[in-house]
């Protein structure tokens, strides 16, 4: 690598949650600040410490009930602190630490916090036991504008018909993206953070009730309320950690249409990321330990193994098949902490990015990846994508 | 199948599009039974959705242009989740492209045959129907098969 990298001039230098649930009775601040709180310590820092701040999404714009919470101001009056760097990131969400690492790498902080809250378990419940998605708009605005009114009001709906179109091109089947669920919620079972902990069957996989085809109940990942926090320190703080975590390389690349209906494969929604991810660092795909890749739904996480070149383009059906290869103890162990299908949807990739914090540091408790030094994180909402390795420092 | 060509599904319980500057005459075609793309002025290419600006030159310059002929199914899904109360379910959408108008993809419910009977490359018809609000949504119509 010739030139210096920004994202090696920071670490992650601390990760928090709040408690995690179905339903929890706090509000969306409240977890927030939880998460926050539990970061900083975590990062051995103090709040006096912080300044910068990020929240994802800001400005509550998603039309879907529980998806967005809080508020920049409030949560900056709560901790009272001075900011010369603050981002509320409505779009272009790439990796949760992405703009951050930015921030603090061109000396616009020196501690960035970043958090993600979300009460949809509770926006779920509040609907009367009927799905929460939807719309909290009386009308469908931009892209959704082409989606919404003819039916596809979900974004299972909306991602559905890749899932089709990719299975049809390369002839994956059920059976192959059922190992997905199957094995995370093996993994969840050592997580006691995670919100289904219970064994689930490739029976109950096939048996189970389909949402939008071919994504059944399983495919999707888990409405929870819970909030992580994230965060990124300049790299001339790291005396001052308790356990940095090096950012070998990140990238963030959107090079197709943005939206669910007009991109033109979304099969390969994550290989311009991974590209250029790959391209800053000499690290190759051999040399990661575990892997935690996105997945609201299982059929992200297959198009990231082939994305990030874990397997090549249509084979990851065959790659997950028993699920050998991505179980702990396998040559790449996927969503150590049951991923958002097991063990919640914390979404944007901060559950994601937790526990690839966790797992280099040797802190994941009874689903350590014995060794473990390279984690990847990528992070798909939509037709976003961001590809990244945390290593150990 | 049998019995799978069931009656048709109900889609006017949703959520109705936002109508803007760029989507008015596309909407507006929708209600008379035409599908509309955003033809350039200045090179002939066509965009959509409407954005005001051809996604080949640029140029700024760009009218209504109607969608004339047959479609190819590039994907679908059969949604069978009631994500809102008195929603029909189940009913298939499609995402079609048409072979004369590269760059022009639509997405729509499909009408003709039964939601488990659509295939990718299925040959659709343009179509629409009611929907939300009070507006006409796009619904491709599945092309008689010879039996």
């Amino acid at each position: 690598m010739g030139t210096e990298l920004f994202e090696r001039r920071v670490v992650i230098s601390g990760v928090g949650q709040s408690e995690i649930g179905r339903q929890v009775d706090r509000s969306g601040l409240q977890l927030t600040i939880d998460a926050v709180l539990a970061a900083v310590e975590d990062a051995g820092l103090t709040v006096d410490d912080i300044d910068g701040l990020a929240m994802f999404p800001g400005g509550g714009t998603a039309n879907l009930p529980g998806y967005a919470n809080g508020n920049l101001y409030e949560v900056q009056d709560a901790l009272r602190v001075a900011t010369t760097w603050r981002q509320g990131q409505v779009e272009g969400m790439s990796l949760p630490f992405y703009g951050p690492a930015q921030a603090v790498a061109t000396g616009q902080a020196r501690h960035a916090v970043i958090w993600r809250t979300v009460k949809e378990g509770s926006a779920a419940r509040d609907a009367g036991g009927r799905p929460a998605y939807g719309s909290t708009k009386p009308v469908a605005e931009g892209p959704l504008a082409w989606l919404l009114p003819v039916g596809m009001l979900s974004p299972v709906c909306q991602i559905a018909p890749y899932a089709t179109r990719y299975m049809h091109d390369h002839g994956v089947t059920r059976e192959q993206l059922g190992w997905i669920p199957v094995t995370q919620r093996v993994h969840a079972a050592r997580n006691p953070d995670a919100v289904y902990q219970a064994p689930l069957t490739m029976d109950e996989y096939l048996e189970a009730r389909m949402i939008s085809t071919p994504m059944c109940l399983y495919d999707c990942d888990v409405p929870v309320d819970g909030a992580t926090a994230i965060v990124v320190s300049a790299v001339e703080t790291v005396p001052d950690l308790r356990a940095p975590v090096r950012i070998e390389a990140m990238a963030g690349v959107v090079d197709g249409r943005p939206s669910w209906d007009q991109w033109e494969d979304f099969g390969r929604v994550g290989y311009g990321a991974a590209e250029a991810m790959w391209a800053r660092t000499d690290l190759r795909p051999r040399d990661v330990d575990v892997a935690q890749l996105y997945d609201g739904f299982t059929i992200e996480a297959v198009w990231w193994l082939e994305a990030m070149g874990f397997c090549g383009p249509g084979e990851a059906g065959a790659f997950v098949e028993g699920g050998y290869r991505i179980a702990l103890g396998g040559e790449l162990p996927l969503n150590t902490w049951g991923g958002q299908l097991s063990g919640g949807r914390l979404h944007a990739a901060f559950g994601h990015t937790a526990e690839a914090v966790r797992q280099v540091r040797g802190e994941a408790g009874d689903r350590q990846v014995p060794g473990a030094e390279v984690a990847a994180v990528t992070n798909v909402g939509g037709f976003e994508a961001g590809a990244s390795l945390l290593a150990r420092w | 199948m049998m019995g799978a060509r069931r009656e048709h599904v109900d889609a006017t319980v949703g959520i109705p599009p936002a109508v803007t500057d760029e989507t008015e005459a596309f909407w507006t075609a929708a209600a008379e039974g035409r599908l509309v793309v955003e033809r350039c002025t200045t090179c002939g290419a066509e965009s959509f959705p409407p954005r005001g600006m051809c996604r080949s030159c640029r140029s700024r310059s760009t009218s209504p242009s109607e969608i004339i002929g047959r479609g190819v199914v590039y994907s679908f899904t059969v949604n069978h989740q009631r994500w809102l109360p008195d929603l029909e379910v189940p009913y298939a959408v499609v995402l079609v492209e048409f072979p004369d108008h590269p760059g022009v993809r639509v997405a729509g419910r499909l009408r003709g045959c039964a939601p488990d009977e659509v295939t990718v490359g299925m040959v659709v018809e343009v179509g629409f129907e009611p929907g939300p609000g009070g507006f006409s949504i796009p619904s491709f119509v599945a092309e008689e098969r010879e039996s």
